[in-house]
């Protein structure tokens, strides 16, 4: 019980070991400018006399003098090579190292992997993204995931910018974000809940897929537009199963504090059915709207997103047609200061929306404390319900995470 | 109950009063180190630290919660402005504390004295080289610039160069004193910077076109808008300011502030 009180008691004075930074004051800038009017002093000698004191520095010659200002210019010049080939390299990333208990987990080491023992530390995401910028126009990015599960490519693309607009219009080719929604492109890093939303999870598995993208943004950075097309297997597979292509996009506007999408999918899956092992093509569509609302409240600020859709059956369905899907999220995030974060989230995603009592309801919140500028702890807890029972499947996650 | 009294002793510090952060902009820093001084004289039970590092670097600690108060000398970006919705539910509030004419240094021995702000891009962007191009003697034009995180490269970027890129042979200085301080010892350098770092270089007249007349980055040409590249210099901060934050940004926007303002070599907001 003590020690209860202890933790507590230390946990309230976290704040008090934050980072001091050095303060610019008037006086030391005076101190500053009079240190630069200083002269080194020369020792004194008698009048007339030839003799050097000692101590007193001899004068170079104006050859010498030329012949070490060349060679500090090449030193210089070589060091400005370097630095500015740095500086046009960044990186940045973070890491999330967790603890979970999963209500499903049982301690066997028959059935698959999903029934075994889920309480278990791991680490979730680990990522380095490398940028480099020659020049405004164009941009290399690379971002791979290293976890205890192997490493996989997250985001790989190049960005060609025309510099000819105010849109700033950008062709992106490679690997990136399916550009729909809010969460799909909203950093796991930056995230309030440990992972996206069901219906996020079920529609856009690995939120990334190969392909071309063109974004700008316009109306006094008010609208930004971004269309995509891609393979549509997202990045689960290295090949693309059928020749059709994909096309994803999205417009949103800013009015302020209130910020408001629209998304649309349209393409097709390759599914094998229990009719014909060669695969036959499904409809493979997402409509959704999406808003971010930065309430009156003072630290309180919502988001949600609904959206419907046409998914493939899994492989060897009897279907014929695809299901119609829908699902939609919503977040109250409240700022207590600047360390402290409360945040509710409730969604759910409908599997079928031609069969009732399926679709699965998530209620989950967290509290995140930032430690400081780079890392932060959170808590969180999910309990998905579907519409018939509560079966036991609760999560607890406690998560460390540590950006750059 | 004593242990919750124990508990509450050991969160005092919690409680204590902290003091006011304000981060950024470089050109900024020797104007918000004496108005914060001045501020503290009146005030002395209020405490404000002031840091440097470039505006980019002091609207990104105004996202991470590292600083209260973010000093920029350009306006806050889109892309930051959705940082701070994201992580702290805020638009953030801006406060303009100063005008300032973003002046072009040349030094004392150069016999150019004005330029239009067309040769002002080409000379930045490499286009032209040699300063007996623009009417001054054979020699190569030396070219001092800005880190990228800084206020006033962004700013003259976006103004100056109309977003093109700078001529890659740009030395690129930390801080707007360095540039004056190269250009004050290089006969054939240029540079850019606050109105208010004005030691040992001289303003080179600026002409919107070849037709305006030239214009030196004055007081009075900077406020009555004569002068063609001025700007805001801005206080961000993330919520609306309150207690001794609200007293300190009133009294920087007030007479007095707006008076100190001007002392260091700004302009005054109105």
């Amino acid at each position: 019980m003590k020690l209860k009180w202890i933790g507590t008691a230390l946990l309230l004075a976290l704040p008090v070991f934050a980072d001091e930074v050095p303060t610019i004051t008037g006086e030391a800038i005076d101190a500053a400018a009079a240190r630069t009017q200083e002269q080194p002093r020369v020792p004194e000698t008698e009048p007339g006399s030839d003799e050097i004191p000692p101590g007193t520095p001899t004068t170079p010659s104006a050859e010498e003098l030329n012949g070490r200002m060349e060679s500090f210019g090449e030193a210089f010049t070589e060091m400005r090579n370097v630095v500015d080939a740095l500086n046009r390299t960044k990186f940045s990333g973070y890491l999330q190292a967790q603890y979970v208990d999963d209500e499903r987990s049982q301690d066997t080491l028959g059935g698959t992997t999903g029934t075994r023992n889920l309480d278990q530390f791991s680490v979730r995401r680990a990522r380095v993204k490398f940028t480099y910028q020659f020049t405004p126009t164009s941009r290399f990015v690379l971002q791979p995931d290293v976890t205890s599960s192997g490493v996989t490519l997250k985001d790989g693309y190049v960005e060609l910018t025309e510099p000819w607009t105010a849109w700033k219009n950008t062709l992106t080719a490679g690997q990136f974000n399916w550009p729909f929604g809010f969460e799909i492109m909203y950093s796991s890093s930056a995230r309030e809940m440990p992972e996206r939303s069901r219906v996020i999870r079920t529609l856009f598995p690995g939120e990334r897929d190969r392909g071309v993208m063109v974004s700008g943004l316009g109306l006094g950075e008010r609208l930004r537009y971004q269309v995509a097309v891609v393979n549509g297997t997202g990045t689960g597979r290295s090949d693309d199963l059928n020749e059709g292509k994909d096309v994803v996009g999205r417009v949103g506007y800013s009015f302020g504090p209130l910020d408001l999408g629209a998304s649309l999918y349209r393409g097709s899956d390759l599914v094998a059915t229990s009719t014909n092992a060669a695969g036959v093509e499904f409809d493979k569509e997402r409509q959704g709207i999406d808003f971010q609302w930065v309430t009156p409240v003072p630290g309180l600020g919502v988001r949600g997103e609904y959206i419907t859709g046409k998914q493939a059956p899994a492989s060897g369905s009897t279907r014929t047609e695809s299901f119609d899907v829908a699902g939609w999220y919503f977040y109250a995030i409240q700022n207590l200061g600047t360390r402290h974060q409360l945040v509710a989230r409730l969604d759910e995603y409908d599997p079928n929306a031609d069969v009732r009592n399926d679709a699965v309801r998530t209620i989950g919140g967290s509290y995140i404390f930032h430690w400081d500028a780079h890392s932060k702890v959170m808590f969180a807890y999910e309990k998905p319900d579907n519409e018939m029972n509560d079966p036991a499947d609760n999560v607890l996650t406690v998560r460390y995470q540590y950006s750059f | 109950m004593k242990k919750l009294i124990a508990a509450l002793l050991l969160a005092l510090p919690l409680f204590a009063a902290r003091p006011i952060s304000i981060k950024g902009s470089d050109t900024m820093v020797i104007m918000n180190a004496r108005l914060a001084e001045a501020f503290m004289a009146k005030k002395p039970d209020t405490q404000i630290q002031v840091t440097g590092g470039g505006s980019g670097v002091g609207i990104a600690s105004l996202i991470n919660g590292t600083t209260d108060i973010a000093a920029s000398s350009r306006p806050i970006k889109t892309s930051e402005v959705d940082k701070l919705k994201s992580r702290f539910a805020t638009t953030g509030y801006a406060y303009p504390i100063a005008r300032d004419g973003l002046s072009v240094y040349l030094n004392t021995a150069n016999p150019v004295k004005e330029l239009t702000l067309a040769q002002i891009r080409d000379i930045y962007a490499g286009r032209i080289t040699n300063w007996k191009q623009v009417g001054g003697r054979d020699a190569a034009i030396i070219l001092y610039s800005r880190e990228n995180s800084s206020g006033t490269y962004t700013y003259f970027k976006d103004n100056v160069l109309m977003g093109k890129d700078f001529a890659p042979r740009a030395q690129t200085l930390q801080g707007t004193a360095a540039v004056v301080n190269a250009v004050a010892k290089d006969a054939n350098g240029i540079g850019y910077g606050g109105a208010a770092y004005a030691k040992g270089i001289k303003f080179a007249a600026v002409k919107k076109d070849d037709k305006s007349p030239a214009v030196l980055p004055t007081l009075e040409n900077v406020r009555t808008g004569a002068y063609p590249i001025s700007r805001f210099l801005y206080l961000y901060t993330r919520v609306k300011p309150s207690k001794d934050m609200k007293a300190f940004i009133d009294w920087a926007t007030g007479p007095e502030g707006q008076q100190l303002v001007t002392k260091v070599g700004y302009f005054p907001v109105k």
